[in-house]
């Protein structure tokens, strides 16, 4: 109860507060408590590009991660035999590069000189790239589809995870009983597979969706001027505006949105021990 | 030399891909510094308190007279370093220096970002008369104009630098601190334009071929503001010097268009050479010193526009409430000392403010002299008349400006 009122009530209180504050001098670090709600309005006009694509860069980017993570997590859970461990730990490796360096990489794989781009054009593939989405003039790095890459490769691993473990945690013969009574491999997996992994894969949509909205490392690094997402914004606020009031509004909400959605997908889904 | 805010971990990262590469070419250039990286410096927490009290006044700390320590708060690859990339090393302007003057000097490359810096140090502990713990720091002309303004700078003992003398007059009489008594300039540059022909096809010679459709989605210019408008303005034959209000808003919508347009790909700060070299951008706007350094073999040129170009420098200031005033002191004296000067001049490529570095030059004889004959780095009269420095703005319009101009370049 005490952690939660210092480290919850008393940091969102301080932000509410500047959020509803001016800073009557922009150069002197002094703020006044006027309740100025249109902070939260203005917020809200100046960066609605941003915010729709934030949610939908992270949108599809999770999407992404669940069609990569899925099939990936069944694997594991299910036919990786010995390989287990091994391929896990696999999953884990990249954890120990920074988030960032690792980011940065991309931008030499993506590059112009780059791996991806050479294999493209030694096998004359440029059109079809360019018309299936990929790229966008022949260019992969600082491309929105470069953005939603860089996140999806960012987070994968915090769909994986869960979803393993919620599948690991199925009783195989649950899945014999269902061969027993005649359903189909297919059926088997709708019926009873899926649905047991639910739970797996609502985790795995909320810690992939959350951090993948907020993030601006990949839209920074990997996208363009019209690429940019709600962190990239809020940080613009901070250092180079120092317009706090504008930063906490934003952020304010950003986490409402957050919030709101994430309790209509819990609503939606409906796992009991979850949204409970 | 400005660049993009980032958190101190994002900058570190690009900061040592940009040293990397800077000493790779060093290396093929024969210029025998060695292959090893720098540590970086993530020095995140540069604003500290200096155990000053209460006092939250407008009088601030009180400064000390401090002879025996120097904390040097500079941009990234702006000083020689040694074989190793120590800057420090033996035989560097800093060792020398220590060496010379008793003093124990710790050199931070932690300036990063005008803005950045003004709004995470400047602003909350010296706008609450609190201490930095930087003895020096190396704001561009227009910061140090607004920090000289705002009272948060500590006027130099001009008795204990003699060599004051050498700075150059074109220094002496600008309107926020005449005679120079609160800053030192630092090292100057010129902003113009860089292209790598091979993805441009042909040579440029306008600012304004940066906005022509045969290049959209290959041109990156800078989130330094001064620089990207004032070129801007330059092509529009508007006066950058004057800095009037609407000229600077017509400059603003073109940046606008092309931005929504897709004509210009980014708004960078330092990391526009790495995509120039990569080939990632065709062409980009450009700091002199910069491409100077850049390996011959990638072919990339740079030039003032025929319009003109930008010209700007850094500084050295003493912050309110310093504690080694004394030891500033002595370190402005040394590096304006042209031998010195000419050592930095050496490795920075920029154009130093100190009299007397180029007969230094000439003298030495090799490179040195070669160096010496670059209008880039000791511009001519005939380059000087084409070059301006952006007007001052007052307050109000700065802030709307900004404002704007943040909400174009993402």
């Amino acid at each position: 109860m005490l952690w939660l009122v210092l480290f919850f009530l008393v940091p969102m209180w301080t932000l509410l507060k500047i959020a509803v504050s001016t800073k009557p001098n922009p150069f002197l670090p002094e703020y006044e408590l006027t309740w100025r709600w249109s902070n939260f309005s203005d917020a809200v006009s100046r960066f609605q590009p941003e915010l729709i694509r934030s949610f939908g860069y992270a949108a599809t980017a999770t999407v992404a991660c669940i069609l990569i993570g899925y099939p990936l997590a069944y694997y594991l859970a299910f036919k990786a035999g010995k390989w287990r461990t091994l391929l896990l730990g696999l999953i884990m490796v990249p954890f120990f590069t920074s988030f960032l360096i690792r980011t940065i990489a991309w931008q030499t794989i993506l590059g112009s000189d780059g791996p991806a781009l050479w294999m493209i054009r030694t096998l004359h593939l440029s059109g079809v790239a360019d018309a299936a989405g990929f790229t966008t003039n022949g260019a992969f790095l600082n491309t929105p589809q470069a953005v939603i890459g860089g996140l999806t490769y960012n987070f994968v691993p915090f769909m994986i995870l869960p979803i393993y473990v919620s599948l690991e945690k199925i009783d195989v013969r649950l899945m014999d009983a269902a061969r027993d009574l005649y359903s189909k491999p297919s059926a088997a997996f709708r019926k009873v597979v899926l649905p047991l992994s639910l739970p797996g894969v609502f985790a795995g949509t909320l810690l992939t969706f959350i951090p993948a909205a907020g993030d601006y490392i990949n839209a920074e690094l990997l996208g363009n001027v019209r690429t940019g997402m709600i962190g990239s914004q809020v940080a613009k606020l901070f250092l180079r505006e120092s317009n706090y009031p504008a930063a906490a509004a934003l952020s304010f909400i950003f986490m409402a949105i957050i919030t709101v959605g994430v309790l209509l997908y819990a609503r939606l889904l409906g796992t009991e021990e979850l949204s409970a | 030399m400005t660049e993009r805010p980032m958190d101190p971990e994002l900058a570190a990262a690009i900061q040592m891909a940009r040293q990397m590469s800077r000493r790779r070419f060093m290396v093929r250039g024969g210029l025998g510094i060695g292959g090893a990286m720098l540590a970086p410096s993530f020095l995140a927490a540069c604003g500290d308190s200096g155990g000053s009290s209460g006092g939250s006044g407008s009088d601030g700390a009180a400064a000390g007279k401090g002879a025996k320590k120097l904390t040097i708060s500079n941009w990234d690859a702006y000083i020689d370093e040694d074989d190793d990339g120590n800057v420090d090393g033996s035989g560097t302007t800093i060792a020398e220096f220590q060496k010379a003057s008793g003093v124990d000097v710790t050199y931070r490359k932690d300036y990063n970002d005008n803005d950045e810096y003004f709004n995470k140090i400047f602003s909350p502990v010296l706008g609450k008369g609190k201490r930095i713990s930087p003895d020096i720091t190396c704001p561009t002309y227009w910061m140090a104009a607004r920090i000289i303004g705002l009272g948060w700078t500590e006027e130099l003992d001009l008795d204990l630098i003699p060599n004051h003398a050498n700075l150059d007059d074109s220094y002496l009489d600008l309107p926020w601190d005449p005679g120079a008594k609160h800053h030192m300039p630092w090292q100057a540059g010129v902003t113009g334009i860089a292209w790598n022909p091979k993805l441009t096809g042909g040579d440029l010679s306008s600012i304004n071929d940066l906005y022509d459709p045969k290049l959209k989605g290959k041109v990156t210019f800078f989130t330094e503001l001064r620089d990207t408008l004032g070129l801007t303005m330059f092509g529009q034959g508007t006066d950058p010097a004057k800095a009037n209000v609407d000229d600077i808003n017509a400059a603003l919508d073109k940046v606008e268009e092309a931005r929504n347009s897709g004509q210009i790909l980014k708004f960078t700060g330092n990391e526009y050479l790495r995509s120039l070299e990569n080939g990632d951008v065709a062409a980009s706007i450009a700091w002199s010193g910069d491409i100077a350094q850049l390996d011959p073999e990638l072919g990339i040129k740079f030039i003032i526009p025929e319009e003109g170009g930008m010209q700007w420098f850094d500084t050295m200031t003493v912050p309110k409430g310093a504690l080694n005033t004394v030891a500033a002191a002595k370190w402005m004296d040394y590096v304006y000392d042209p031998e010195n000067a000419a050592r930095i001049t050496e490795w920075v490529q920029y154009i130093s403010p100190v009299k007397g570095v180029r007969e230094v030059m000439e003298k030495a004889g090799g490179d040195s002299a070669k160096l010496s004959e670059n209008t880039l780095i000791f511009p001519d009269d005939e380059t000087l008349k084409r070059l301006k420095v952006f007007g001052e703005l007052d307050q109000k319009d700065e802030v709307a400006i900004q404002t704007r101009f943040n909400d174009i370049t993402g």
